[in-house]
């Protein structure tokens, strides 16, 4: 998922500055998961900002829909096309593809043109948690993990090096711009070791192919995912016992989580 | 030992002659004034001085413009450093061609520290090659006379390509494997970063075992406190020993510029002459001495391996 923070309250405001009447969109994905985009996220902006003498039309849109999808996104502003109409700007509660989404389809599909502005700044596709998340994979369009023992070095080394470690590790093997961060290239080394195949480390591997990474990049999906796709995903026995499953375990407390 | 000798740097190791290099810093100025005179300093004692990418990636001159004008103004051989922090294989690939087309007889290929660490951090780090494949690349351009694509390259430059090696590293075996590999991809020499322990540098050798391309161990005897604090402080993969670092300390409380001058001084003959006694005894074919705005310590630094 997308890990997203919401931006300092100053520089909100600086984007809505003059601007008096104000919708707020909350996200129902990944900003719901990290709490930038759920219903009480979009209540808390809505109460901030109305203190400031703003109005404000809340869309809050529930789990599961995400405002990046433009079925999903156009029900919920279809729904207050009045008041996107009518307002000064849109706050998008999402990480930028929400926002460039929103810009786009309510100007070449609802013939609105209104400034939309971010609430959060995205970090990264990240993986972990249930407290902490790490950015692991940057959908590079050429995975290099079948080389790498499983860790992405473009990613996870600091420096993004195909052949490393550099000549920065700090005691405790972590990395040379961040002491909090462990070398991806000692990880990768221990890894190794540990499958057994080591001499691969001292192969050089090929610069990556950065060509296969033309932004923008344009997807096409023969098959989108039909309501009733999407209804029988989630009305299986596997679905209902893994929720169940979940909802039973224990959440482990922050400090027990495994360090990073 | 490398197929084909271009530098003087490189001849002198072929030779079995224990080589001494130097290191000059171009500065954030509009000129080079200061490592041209370091550099004529130098002239005699050194068979040849690196001239250094915006080390710790502080910005500053062109380390390919310093390179061809020192070597240009003083005659003394330049050891190009390239680090990929800051360039793409194009822009790579276009000054490795433009360190022949200028003169340029060697190049020190360096991944780079991170911008994060210099004076620009806001910078976007490139990284789009690693050391080994820079060194992989100007094997190719030096050697087939093509680029990484296999497209020709008219007139190819004729270069001698060096690695570093950081003998203080904190986990040794990836950092002894990924020198293994820079030797396996062509590597002509490597030259260290700096190392301050005996028993550092004994391990990295055990460690490395027996190689043919020539070793230059990396000393840094600084020229002030300030100099060596901020190298253990800042410099990656370095740890400066804390006596030296207390007896350089000392000398800030000396007034009398020459008294300072001749204490400093004489803190680095004490400390590097049993460093470089014990050097006599490793595998290692010189010494890079990376006296940076200090030469006037290379000469009885030298004597010491006489």
């Amino acid at each position: 998922m997308i890990a997203q923070e919401q931006k300092p309250m100053e520089e909100i405001l600086g984007f809505l500055n003059g601007k008096k009447n104000i919708v707020v969109v909350g996200c129902g994905g990944c900003a719901t998961f990290y709490h930038t985009g759920d219903k009480k996220a979009v209540d808390d902006m809505a109460g901030k900002l109305e203190k400031e003498g703003k109005a404000v039309t809340k869309i809050s849109m529930p789990l599961g829909m995400s405002a990046c999808e433009n079925e999903k996104l156009s029900i919920f502003l279809k729904k207050k096309q009045k008041e996107v109409e009518n307002c000064d700007a849109i706050l998008m509660m999402s990480c930028g593809d929400g926002v460039q989404v929103a810009t786009e389809y309510t100007e070449e599909e609802m013939g609105i043109i209104k400034n939309v502005y971010p609430a959060n700044d995205a970090i990264g596709l990240v993986g972990g948690g249930p407290y902490k998340f790490k950015e692991t994979c940057q959908s590079c369009g050429m995975c290099e993990l079948g080389k790498t023992a499983g860790i992405c070095p473009l990613t996870a080394c600091g420096k993004g090096l195909m052949n490393g470690p550099c000549g920065g590790v700090r005691e405790g093997d972590k990395c040379e711009i961040d002491e909090e961060k462990d070398c991806a290239w000692v990880k990768i080394y221990k890894r190794m070791e540990k499958l057994g195949e080591l001499d691969d480390f001292e192969e050089m591997n090929d610069p990556h192919e950065w060509g296969k990474m033309k932004r923008p990049r344009l997807f096409e999906l023969k098959e989108p995912m039909s309501m009733m796709d999407m209804m029988g995903s989630m009305m299986n026995l596997n679905t209902i016992s893994g929720y169940m499953s979940l909802m039973f375990a224990k959440t482990p407390e922050p400090e027990e989580e495994k360090k990073e | 030992m490398a197929k084909e000798v271009y530098s003087q740097m490189m001849k002198e190791l072929g030779e079995g002659k224990y080589v001494f290099t130097g290191e000059l810093e171009p500065e954030k100025a509009g000129n080079v004034d200061a490592p041209i005179k370091a550099a004529k300093e130098m002239m005699g004692l050194v068979c040849a001085c690196n001239v250094t990418d915006n080390p710790q990636s502080f910005a500053y001159v062109s380390s390919l413009a310093a390179a061809y004008k020192i070597q240009l103004e003083t005659g003394m051989e330049c050891v190009y450093q390239l680090r990929c922090s800051d360039r793409n294989r194009m822009a790579l690939l276009s000054d490795v061609l433009g360190a022949g087309t200028l003169g340029l007889k060697s190049i020190l290929a360096l991944a780079g520290d991170h911008v994060a660490l210099g004076d620009t951090p806001d910078a976007k780090p490139v990284f789009d090659l690693d050391s080994t494949t820079l060194i992989h690349m100007i094997r190719k351009i030096v050697d087939e006379g093509k680029d990484l694509g296999g497209n020709e390259i008219e007139d190819p430059p004729k270069l001698n390509v060096g690695g570093a090696a950081a003998p203080g590293a904190a986990h040794l075996p990836s950092e002894v494997a990924k020198v293994k590999r820079k030797i396996k991809v062509g590597v002509d020499y490597i030259q260290t970063q700096v190392v301050y322990y005996q028993d550092v540098l004994d391990k990295f050798f055990k460690e490395l075992g027996p190689t043919d391309v020539p070793i230059l161990v990396g000393i840094y005897p600084a020229k002030s406190f300030g100099s060596a604090d901020f190298f253990d402080k800042y410099v990656a993969g370095v740890d400066v020993p804390p006596d030296y670092l207390v007896a350089m300390k000392e000398t800030k409380a000396i007034k009398d510029k020459e008294k300072k001058r001749e204490e400093v001084d004489r803190i680095n003959l004490e400390f590097f002459t049993d460093f470089l006694e014990h050097l006599k005894g490793t595998p290692a074919a010189g010494c890079h001495m990376m006296a940076v705005g200090y030469p006037r310590i290379v000469g009885p630094l030298k004597k010491v391996m006489d």
